[in-house]
C-alpha cells in the first residue's frame, strides 16, 4: 500500500485556491447563462461559516476504525439509505465482521428496520397515554355508581390458572408431541427465529381444549437452543409445562409408533392418529436445505410424512415447508376435529388458490383424462401393429 | 490482419482453413451450428416402425444443445407456450423538469404545483438525473434551495455531482469534490464512487487513488472504482500504475470488468516497450486461468492489438479437454466428499447403498459409457419409458463395449410406462444398477463415471449444476465444468422410430489458449445472452506470420 506514499503525501491545495478559482469561473459561466440569476452563488453559501478543512488525511497502514465507520454510516444516512441513527459497539463489531458490502447493507437495514419499529411502538404508547389522561378527565367528572355483577373482573391471570391446569393434565395424560432440537448448523438468526416459533407453539398449545405433551428433545444443556430460551424465557422456562430432555425420541418412545413429518417424505398423511407420536423438526432454514429431516429419519429408520397439502390445494406458490406455529396449529385442530379443512386453515392463504374437496369432480376428472390417454396410446399402437398383420404377442396383459 | 474464426465440431471435421489476403481485414463468424448437420440420422431396423406419417407431424423435435452459449434461453422460450415479454414497466417521470435554469421564485412556484410530493427537491434531481437535464438547471435549483436554507444538504449534492458525472463537467466536479471535502469528515461509497468516476479523466486524476484509499478504509472496493482509477492512469500515460493497480485488485478477488481489460489492449498499442506486451499477454493468461470469455468490443480491441504484429492462416488443433491425470483425480475426490457423502450420507443415499453400489463397481470392469436412465427414458412423451431407454442402449451398444445404466427400483415394476419385456432385452446390451426409490441418482451417476476413467462417457439431459454447486470451491467447480464439456453426451433430438441424434462431447476445450505463435479467443458476440453454464461459440483466431 506504500507504493502511493508519493500521492499521499502530495499537499493538496485547496482551501485559497479554491474561493479563487471560483471567481474566475463565475465569469465564465455567467456569460452564457441567465443573466439574472447566479448560478454559482450556492457554492458561496455553503462555504460560509466554514472555516477549516474537516476531510482527513487518509492513513492506509490503519485498520478501519470505529469512528470512522460511524461516519460511514452516518453519510450513508443523508443520502437517504436505510441506515440506523444510533447503533451500539456490539453492533458496529458485528457490522465490521460481515465481508462484503452486500451483507452490511442488510444488516444496517435490518437495524434500520428495528429502530423505526422502536420508535412507532414509542410514539403509540404516548398518545395511548395522552387519551387515556383524556378519558380519565371526562371520568372523573362522572358520577360513579356500582354496578351490580355476577363475576370480578376475569384477569389474564386467572386464565393462565386454567391453562396450566390443562397443561399439567396433558403432562400426565396428553399425546406425546415432539420437537426435535438436534439441528445445530443454524445461523444466529435462524436460531432465534426457531425459538421465537417454539414458543408460539408452546403457547398455541397451552390454549388448546386438549393439549398435546410436548416433549423437547435432543436439547443440550447449555447448548444454543437453551440458552436463547433462558434468555427469552428466563425464570418462566423452568415452569413450563412440557418436557425438556436431553433424551433422543428413539430411547423414549417405542419406534414402531413414531412418525416423523417432513414435507420431503414420500407418504402422505391420510388421517391423523392418536396412538402415534408424532415429530417435528424444529429447524428454521431460509436458505432451503433439502432432505435434512429425511435424512435423520431414514438414519434412524423412523417412518415418515408429510401433509396432503397436494391433495387438498391447488398449489400456486412459495414452500412446503411450513412454520413450526402453523404445523402446531394444523395438528391440533386435527387432533380435536379430524376435520382436514378446518385443520389447513393455518396454512397460509397466498401459497394456494383455495381448499378444493379430494372426492371433487376434479380430480376423477384428471385420473380419467390421464387414463384415456394411456388408453389411446394403447389403441394406437394396437391399430399400427395390426396393420402389419403382425401376431399378438402379449405385451399389453391387464 | 485478416482473420478466421472457426468452429470446430468435431476432431475429423477440423481442417486446416489457409487464406491468403492482400491487404483487407476480413472475419467469418461462425454460424451457430445445427446439431442436425454433424450426426448420423440413426435408423433403427425394426422394421414394423417405419411407418410413413401423413399430414404434418407437429412433434417437430427441438434440438437440445447443452452447452452453447444462448441455448438455455431458446429452450425457455420453448418450453413455455407463450414467450414471456419482457416487463420492463419503467417509473413513470412524474416531474419533467424545466429546460433552462429558474430563478429562486420560479422554484418556489413550480414547488407549489407539486405540493403532494413529501420531498419535491428529492424527485426533481430524481428527474434530472433520468432526464439527463443541463447541469445549469440543477445548479439553479440549488442556489435556490441555498437562498432558502442556508445550506445544501449532502444528498442534494450527490445527486448533483451524479449530474456533473454524467456531463462530464470536470470543473464543477473538483469544486464539489472541495466543497465535500471542506464541509464532512468523511463520505460514503456512492459519493467516493462518483468522485472517482468524474475526477479519473481530469487534470485532478491523482486524487482518485487517495480517494480510492479512502473507500477501503470505510467500506469494499469495487471493481468500477478500480477501473475508474486504471482508466485515469492509463488516460495519463501512466501504464505501469495502471498494472500495478490491475494486480492489486486481481489480488482483492475483484474480477475487473471487460470494458476496463479492454482499456489495457486500447491504451498499450502505440508503444513499443516489450515488457508492455508481457503484461497485456499476461491479462490474456489471467482470462485463460478464470475462464473469462471477452465480449464482442474487447474481441475487435485484442484483434487490433494484434494487428500491427500477427496474420492470419491458421490450422491450429485446439487444446484437448481432458484433465489432467492430477486434476482428474482432485475433482474425483471432491465429487465423492462433497456431491455423495455431503454433510449427511442419508440426505442422498444411505451408508448401506453406497456400499452396495462401490462393490457393483469394482465388480466390474470399467465402464465406456454410463446412461441417466430416468432422464433418458423421459426425453419423450410419445413413448413409453422403457422404449426410448432401449432405443439409446442399443444405439450406444453399436458405438461403446460396455455400458452401465442407472435407475431406480420402479423401473423393474412392470407397468405401462416401464415393460418387463423392454428391460430384459437391455439387461443383455448393459449392466444395470437401480437405487432406491428415495436416493438420488445423480451422485452414482458421477461416481460410476469418475471410477471408470477419463475415457468414460456420461448420457444425461440434466445440466448437473446443481451438484457443481455443492463443490467447495471455485477452481474444482471449473475443473468440473470442463469435465463435463468433455464427456457429457446428450440426446438432441428423438423421434421414435425415425430419428435419434445426439450432440457429442466437445473434443476441444473453450477456453482463451495459446502455443506462442497463435492465440485462440473464444468471446461472446452481442446477441446471445450467455448463462454461465453455457461457452462462447464464435473464436477470435490470431496467428504470427
Amino acid at each position: 500500500m506504500t507504493k502511493y506514499g508519493l500521492f499521499l503525501t502530495m499537499p493538496s491545495k485547496i482551501s485559497t485556491c479554491g474561493t479563487l478559482r471560483m471567481i474566475y469561473l463565475n465569469k465564465n459561466i455567467s456569460k452564457n447563462a441567465d443573466e439574472n440569476i447566479d448560478l454559482d452563488e450556492w457554492k458561496s453559501v455553503v462555504l460560509s461559516g466554514l472555516e477549516k478543512e474537516a476531510f482527513e488525511k487518509a492513513s492506509p497502514e490503519e485498520e478501519p476504525n470505529i469512528a470512522a465507520i460511524k461516519e460511514y454510516i452516518d453519510m450513508s444516512r443523508r443520502l437517504g439509505k436505510a441506515a440506523p441513527e444510533n447503533i451500539t459497539e456490539e453492533q458496529l463489531k458485528r457490522l465490521i465482521e460481515y465481508s462484503s458490502v452486500s451483507s452490511r447493507n442488510r444488516y444496517l437495514a435490518f437495524l434500520a428496520s428495528k429502530e423505526m419499529r422502536k420508535n412507532a411502538e414509542k410514539e403509540k404508547k404516548k398518545k395511548q397515554q395522552e387519551e387515556r389522561d383524556e378519558l380519565r378527565k371526562t371520568i372523573d367528572n362522572e358520577d360513579l355508581t356500582p354496578k351490580s355483577r355476577l363475576f370480578r373482573a376475569i384477569w389474564d391471570s386467572s386464565m393462565d390458572v386454567v391453562y396450566n391446569w390443562k397443561a399439567a393434565q396433558a403432562m400426565s395424560f396428553g399425546q406425546p408431541l415432539v420437537f426435535d432440537m438436534d439441528f445445530n448448523d443454524m445461523s444466529e438468526r435462524e436460531m432465534q427465529n426457531t425459538v421465537n416459533q417454539m414458543m408460539e407453539c408452546e403457547g398455541a398449545n397451552r390454549k388448546a381444549v386438549e393439549p398435546f405433551h410436548l416433549y423437547y428433545c435432543n436439547l443440550k444443556e447449555d447448548g444454543p437452543y437453551h440458552k436463547e430460551f433462558l434468555k427469552r424465557y428466563g425464570d418462566a422456562w423452568n415452569n413450563l409445562f412440557v418436557t425438556a430432555t436431553e433424551k433422543s425420541y428413539v430411547e423414549l418412545f417405542p419406534r414402531d409408533q413414531i412418525v416423523y413429518l417432513t414435507s420431503d417424505s414420500p407418504n402422505v398423511m391420510e388421517t391423523f392418529d392418536h396412538n402415534k407420536i408424532y415429530i417435528i423438526g424444529s429447524l428454521v432454514d431460509k436458505s432451503i436445505r433439502k432432505g435434512v429431516s429425511l435424512a435423520r429419519a431414514k438414519r434412524l429408520k423412523l417412518a415418515t410424512a408429510q401433509l396432503p397439502l397436494e391433495r387438498y390445494f391447488h398449489w400456486k406458490s412459495g414452500a412446503k415447508v411450513l412454520t413450526l406455529d402453523q404445523m402446531i396449529m394444523i395438528l391440533l385442530t386435527l387432533k380435536n376435529t379430524g376435520n382436514w379443512k378446518e385443520a389447513l386453515e393455518f396454512v397460509p392463504k397466498r401459497k394456494h388458490e383455495g381448499f378444493l374437496d379430494p372426492s371433487l369432480q376434479h380430480f376423477i376428472h384428471r385420473q380419467k383424462n390421464r387414463k384415456m390417454s394411456e388408453q389411446n396410446f394403447k389403441k394406437k399402437l394396437l391399430v399400427e401393429e395390426l396393420s402389419k398383420k403382425r401376431l399378438w404377442n402379449g405385451l399389453w396383459e391387464e | 490482419m485478416p482473420l478466421t474464426l472457426t468452429f470446430l465440431p468435431t476432431k475429423q471435421n477440423f481442417t486446416a482453413v489457409y487464406r491468403r489476403f492482400t491487404s483487407t481485414t476480413l472475419c467469418r463468424w461462425a454460424e451457430s451450428i445445427d446439431p442436425k448437420a454433424f450426426h448420423p440420422e440413426m435408423k433403427i431396423k425394426d422394421s414394423s416402425m417405419m411407418k410413413k406419417k401423413t399430414g404434418k407431424d407437429r412433434f417437430l423435435p427441438k434440438p437440445f444443445s447443452a452447452f452453447a452459449a444462448g441455448s438455455s434461453k431458446m429452450r425457455a422460450i420453448c418450453n413455455t407456450n407463450n414467450a414471456v415479454a419482457n416487463d420492463s414497466s419503467s417509473r413513470l417521470n412524474i416531474v419533467s423538469p424545466p429546460d433552462t435554469p429558474l430563478s429562486a421564485k420560479e422554484w418556489e412556484k413550480l414547488k407549489e404545483e407539486y405540493q403532494h410530493f413529501k420531498k419535491f427537491e428529492n424527485v426533481m434531481f430524481e428527474s434530472m438525473i433520468t432526464n439527463h437535464s443541463p447541469v445549469e438547471v440543477a445548479k439553479s435549483l440549488l442556489v435556490a434551495m441555498a437562498k432558502r436554507d442556508g445550506d445544501i444538504e449532502y444528498n442534494y449534492l450527490v445527486m448533483y455531482l451524479a449530474i456533473c458525472v454524467f456531463h462530464k463537467d470536470i470543473e464543477e466536479i473538483y469544486d464539489i469534490y472541495n466543497i465535500m471535502k471542506a464541509k464532512y469528515k468523511s463520505l460514503e461509497a456512492s459519493a467516493y464512487s462518483l468522485l472517482i468516476k468524474g475526477l479519473s479523466g481530469s487534470p485532478h486524476w491523482k486524487e482518485t487513488l487517495v480517494l480510492l484509499e479512502k473507500v477501503k478504509k470505510v467500506s469494499f472496493h469495487s471493481k468500477q472504482n478500480y477501473g475508474d482509477c486504471i482508466e485515469g492512469a492509463l488516460l495519463n500515460q501512466e501504464r505501469n500504475l495502471a498494472f500495478e493497480l490491475f494486480h492489486e485488485m486481481v489480488a482483492e478477488n475483484l474480477t475487473p470488468a471487460l470494458t476496463t481489460v479492454k482499456l489495457f489492449f486500447d491504451f498499450c498499442q502505440p508503444v513499443k516497450e516489450d515488457h508492455l506486451k508481457n503484461k497485456c499477454t499476461n491479462i490474456l493468461y489471467y482470462l485463460r486461468d478464470h475462464q473469462i470469455y471477452p465480449d464482442e468490443s474487447l474481441m475487435l480491441s485484442i484483434k487490433q492489438w494484434f494487428e500491427s504484429r500477427q496474420c492470419p492462416s491458421c490450422g491450429h488443433l485446439l487444446e484437448d479437454i481432458n484433465l489432467s491425470e492430477e486434476e482428474f483425480i482432485n475433482v474425483k475426490e471432491k465429487i465423492k466428499r462433497d456431491v455423495i457423502e455431503g454433510t449427511d450420507v442419508f440426505r442422498n443415499t444411505s451408508p448401506q447403498e453406497l456400499e452396495r453400489f462401490q462393490r457393483f463397481v469394482n465388480e466390474h470392469p470399467p465402464f465406456d459409457v454410463v446412461i441417466d436412465g430416468l432422464n433418458v427414458a423421459k426425453t419423450t412423451l410419445r413413448n413409453p419409458s422403457s422404449k426410448t431407454l432401449l432405443d439409446v442402449v442399443f444405439y450406444l451398444a453399436q458405438k461403446y463395449h460396455r455400458l452401465l445404466v442407472l435407475g431406480r427400483r420402479h423401473m423393474l415394476k412392470h407397468s405401462f410406462q416401464w415393460r418387463k419385456s423392454d428391460m430384459d432385452v437391455m439387461q443383455k446390451k448393459a449392466d444395470f444398477f437401480f437405487t432406491d426409490n428415495m436416493s438420488k441418482d445423480d451422485p452414482f451417476l458421477l461416481y460410476a463415471t469418475f471410477h471408470s476413467g477419463g475415457h468414460c462417457m456420461i448420457v444425461t439431459r440434466d445440466l448437473l449444476r446443481d451438484h457443481k454447486a455443492v463443490l467447495s470451491d471455485s477452481v474444482t467447480r471449473r475443473l468440473f465444468f470442463k469435465w463435463q464439456r468433455g464427456h457429457q453426451m446428450v440426446v438432441s433430438s428423438y423421434i421414435p422410430g425415425k430419428i435419434l441424434t445426439f450432440e457429442d462431447a466437445l473434443p476441444y476445450d473453450t477456453i482463451v489458449q495459446t502455443d506462442g505463435n497463435t492465440w485462440h479467443i473464444p468471446y461472446d458476440d452481442n446477441l446471445s445472452n450467455r448463462a454461465s453454464f453455457e461457452i462462447p461459440v464464435k473464436w477470435l483466431c490470431l496467428q504470427k506470420k
